[in-house]
């Protein structure tokens, strides 16, 4: 074992609102060590890393750094320490080049003024010493998500970041990215830095990181030699009994269109058409899966299919009817139920009650009302029964939805948008973040639905184990575009879909004729 | 509640006590060091608004419009538009009855009459005028906080306009409009305490708030879209046009506060300039943290300093404006939300801390 960098000891976290997200973590990193750490979502890896960039102060513990204690008051005082850290959500400026990207913070000066070749110059040099392959000249927001990536990278090495951490680094890129930042980070670790690979893919963590600490629940299960494990025992330290990745499901029985998306085109203000010519149809009781790299129009369609966003030519029809033009609320009359990407936005009101939550698109029915007023004993009576469904662990329906967990949140979305009574769900992320029972039991109502009831199902999704399971068509988005569509999305694998994604195979419309 | 929450609940009533304690406390040390006769001052300043029943009675009739104000920034509040001109609709609202029932009067309408349609001058006019602001935000996203200040200003102007050459009396030494009917003149209430009968119109509007905030749909409505207006548009509510509701609203409300304090205080419209009610009206709707219900206590308290200071100024040696400092502190210490958060999340962890402890010693036993 080399010597080690790195050490955070005994550190507990406990959030204001009651949650413990870290408890006694101990662990160490190793010089020219790529060391993971893996945990179900909520298990505290992100707060732990967050704690070491100062981004969240612990109330107990402490961290050395080679063999010297350090307080870290903030990301600045972090970095100036030799940490660097690369977030799982980027922070860049798009409007601004690379260079500018890269420097920002230790910007090279000319007579009091930002010297942009110098910058250029710097930001050059040291992504050619690390082979990262990016041009210091051009706009972050023309670059890809793994450009973006090597951007963040080269921001933390730039500030001589010896410790580097990767927050998920993965989830957003294509395996062929993938395979691109593992050679980058090996290289890394031979020039002698370390770096902590924060992941839920078990077979990267075997791959390139010789030893892995586990957190489960907040708490720290064991640091261990990757070389002494199987995916398998790994799995069930993680999460203490083995991840069923199965869902049971019969074919469907695709009945008549419900969704019909038409030639769609959507420009956004920089005047990139982020949805170009995009057209397919989801029909009654099936599930349609879009696969594909995070940025690439998927979230502007699910704005386009919720009304939340506009579109510029072509048409969209749901139950038959144009929703051009239409607002949200007409078009939740129209069928539609919508589980939102980021749930803390567009989910839910952080500080209103459950009880507020669950009914907020429906309160001013007539079913809930006397006359002008509001039928409390009917709400009551209603939201108690979808805490009780959908097991939202509560301590009642006026307790605020900020109060909850991430999955008990989500669960209180889902509990209104399943049971407003709409035959079309677009769920958008509906699993990010969340523990693995309410992921489950959200992907299993999904299919359920379409089975028993014959709702037609827009899944999009970045976890591709979620689109591959849950879909029954599967479609790839690349550009704004569908490049690839598969009629049985459990038999396409990831390699597969990888290719698509990435732009290495594309379908003609020939081919993905009947699919769309 | 859970453990948690009843901390959350328990601190914010400390948090805003602790505010209130701060700010009494620094009046009474501003009192004492700049008073030749310190005890005296600082007994009369604690003790004078209950010192005789036309007190008492001042300081409700003061907290009457304190409370209509309040409830009608509540509003504006809810929805998170800070929008002002309730101070201004305050006045207009005064003038315009004044004026209207100046103009009714060779009708010899009965109280009965008069009173209610007074009152639908006074909420058409702070409609009305709210709308300004409110439509210039809707349709032209112009900063409500500007508009609403600059629209208080014009109003001011507009109102001493026609008080000078629409209603004024000639007869007397000063500028006043002619005395309204009598009709108009809402008598005082309780006897010997003086209360105005605008006491009556605070409770009803009181009521009628509060159950508008929380029993029907478009109460609802305000308080998602206050909350989170990305997820209120998310589950189909029009975010624009609740806000523009609300501000509409509160409008009518303040224009029922001018009409109260008109007919309910005085004989003849004589202000030259905005009265500062409306900026009380705000100083309450935070104390209250935007919650109806709470508005007349936050408005009682406002009194009781207000009155507390007259009388050191009128028996003592002390200027009103030392309360304005008061005031001051007790909106910083109430309005700033982290203020004692330290206190909070030490009190949450170590309740968490013992929760955890209580359930592994439990696993143990198991």
């Amino acid at each position: 074992m080399a010597d080690e960098v790195l050490r955070m000891q005994d550190i507990t976290k406990i959030y204001p609102n009651g949650f413990v997200a870290n408890k006694d973590i101990t662990f160490g990193v190793g010089e020219k060590e790529i060391h993971a750490l893996v945990g179900e979502n909520g298990a505290g890896k992100t707060t732990l890393m967050k704690i070491l960039f100062g981004m969240e102060s612990c109330q107990e513990g402490k961290i050395f750094i080679n063999g010297k204690e350090e307080k870290m008051q903030n990301p600045l005082d972090a970095i100036a320490k030799g940490v660097g850290m690369v977030h799982q959500h980027f922070m860049l400026l798009p409007s601004l080049s690379v260079a500018e990207n890269v420097t920002l913070g230790v910007e090279p000066m000319k007579h009091g003024l930002f010297d942009f070749e110098a910058a250029v110059k710097q930001t050059q040099e040291i992504a050619d010493k690390y082979n990262f392959n990016v041009d210091a000249r051009r706009k972050v927001a023309d670059l890809s998500v793994g450009q973006m990536q090597k951007v963040e990278i080269l921001k933390a090495l730039i500030k001589g970041a010896k410790i580097l951490i990767l927050d998920e680094p993965t989830a957003v890129l294509t395996p062929q990215e993938t395979e691109e930042l593992f050679e980058q980070l090996m290289k890394l670790r031979d020039n002698g830095h370390s770096v902590i690979f924060i992941s839920h893919k078990l077979e990267e963590v075997m791959r390139i990181c010789s030893r892995v600490t586990i957190l489960r629940h907040g708490r720290c299960m064991g640091t261990h030699d990757t070389k002494d494990l199987t995916e398998a025992s790994l799995s069930k330290l993680m999460v203490g009994r083995d991840v069923v990745l199965k869902i049971e499901k019969e074919d469907p029985t695709a009945g008549k269109p419900i969704v019909e998306i038409k030639d769609v085109v959507k420009i956004n203000a920089y005047g990139k058409r982020v949805l170009d010519g995009l057209s397919f149809t989801i029909r009654e009781g099936e599930v349609v899966g879009i696969a594909g790299v995070e940025g690439n129009g998927q979230t502007e369609l699910s704005d386009v299919l919720c009304g939340m966003g506009g579109f510029a030519t072509g048409d969209v029809l749901l139950n038959s009817g144009s929703i051009k033009g239409k607002s949200v609320r007409d078009i939740r009359e129209m069928g539609l139920a919508y589980i939102a990407e980021d749930r803390m936005v567009h989910g839910v009101a952080a500080d209103l009650s459950i009880k507020t939550n669950i009914v907020a698109d429906r309160f001013d029915k007539k079913e809930f009302r006397h006359g002008l007023f509001m039928n409390s004993k009917k709400i009551d009576e209603v939201v108690d029964g979808y805490i009780k469904e959908f097991e939202i662990a509560c301590d009642g329906r006026n307790q605020p939805v900020r109060m909850l967990s991430g999955g008990n949140i989500q669960k209180v979305v889902v509990a209104r948008e399943f049971t407003s009574g709409a035959n079309f769900i677009l769920a958008n992320q509906p699993t990010r973040g969340i523990d693995v029972g309410t992921a489950e039991m959200i992907r299993k109502t999904i299919v359920r639905k379409s089975r028993t009831e014959g709702t037609a199902t827009l899944l999009i999704s970045a976890d591709l184990n979620e689109v591959l399971e849950c879909s029954d068509r599967l479609l790839v988005m690349r550009k704004g575009k569908v490049v690839g569509a598969f009629p049985k999305a459990n038999e396409v694998s990831e390699e597969t879909l990888g290719e698509y994604m990435l732009g290495v195979k594309e379908m003609t419309l020939e081919e993905m004729e009947g699919l769309l | 509640m859970n453990k948690t929450q009843k901390i959350e609940v328990g601190m914010e009533l400390l948090r805003i006590l602790a505010g209130l304690a701060i700010a009494y406390a620094t009046a009474l040390i501003i009192l004492f060091s700049i008073s030749q006769e310190p005890v005296k001052i600082i007994q009369l300043f604690v003790a004078g608004p209950f010192s005789s029943a036309r007190r008492i009675g001042s300081l409700v009739n003061l907290a009457i419009p304190f409370t209509i104000c309040g409830l009608a920034m509540c509003f504006m509040y809810a929805v998170n538009k800070f929008n002002l001109v309730v101070e201004g609709i305050f006045m207009i609202s005064a003038c315009m009855v004044t004026w209207a029932a100046l103009s009714v009067a060779p009708a010899n309408l009965p109280a009965g009459v008069m009173v209610p349609l007074m009152y639908v001058v006074a909420i058409a006019t702070g409609t009305l005028v709210a709308f300004i602001p409110a439509i210039l935000d809707r349709k032209f996203k112009a900063n409500v906080v500007v508009v609403s200040l600059m629209l208080n200003s014009i109003i001011g102007f507009f109102c001493t306009w026609i008080l000078r050459y629409k209603i004024k009396d000639s007869s007397i030494s000063f500028i006043g409009s002619k005395e309204i009917p009598e009709s108009a003149q809402m008598a005082s209430i309780f006897g010997k305490f003086r209360i105005q009968s605008g006491l009556v119109v605070a409770l009803l509007c009181l009521v009628v708030v509060s159950v508008l905030f929380y029993k029907t749909p478009f109460g609802w409505k305000m308080r998602m879209v206050g909350a989170n207006p990305n997820f209120s548009k998310a589950v189909g509510l029009s975010v624009v046009s609740v806000s523009f509701g609300a501000q509409l609203l509160g409008g009518a409300v303040a224009g029922v506060a001018g009409a109260t304090e008109m007919m309910g205080n005085y004989t003849r419209f004589q202000w030259v300039a905005p009265t500062g009610h409306g900026f009380d009206g705000l100083l309450v709707a935070v104390l209250a943290r935007r919650n109806p219900v709470l508005v007349p206590i936050a408005a009682l308290f406002l009194a009781y300093i207000r009155i507390g200071a007259d009388v050191v100024n009128t028996t003592g040696d002390i200027p009103t404006e030392f309360v304005t400092v008061v005031q001051g502190i007790i909106i910083l210490l109430v309005a700033a939300e982290s203020f004692m958060a330290g206190t909070k999340n030490r009190i949450i962890f170590k309740e968490a801390e013992k929760d955890l402890k209580a359930k592994e010693a439990a696993k143990a036993i198991a």
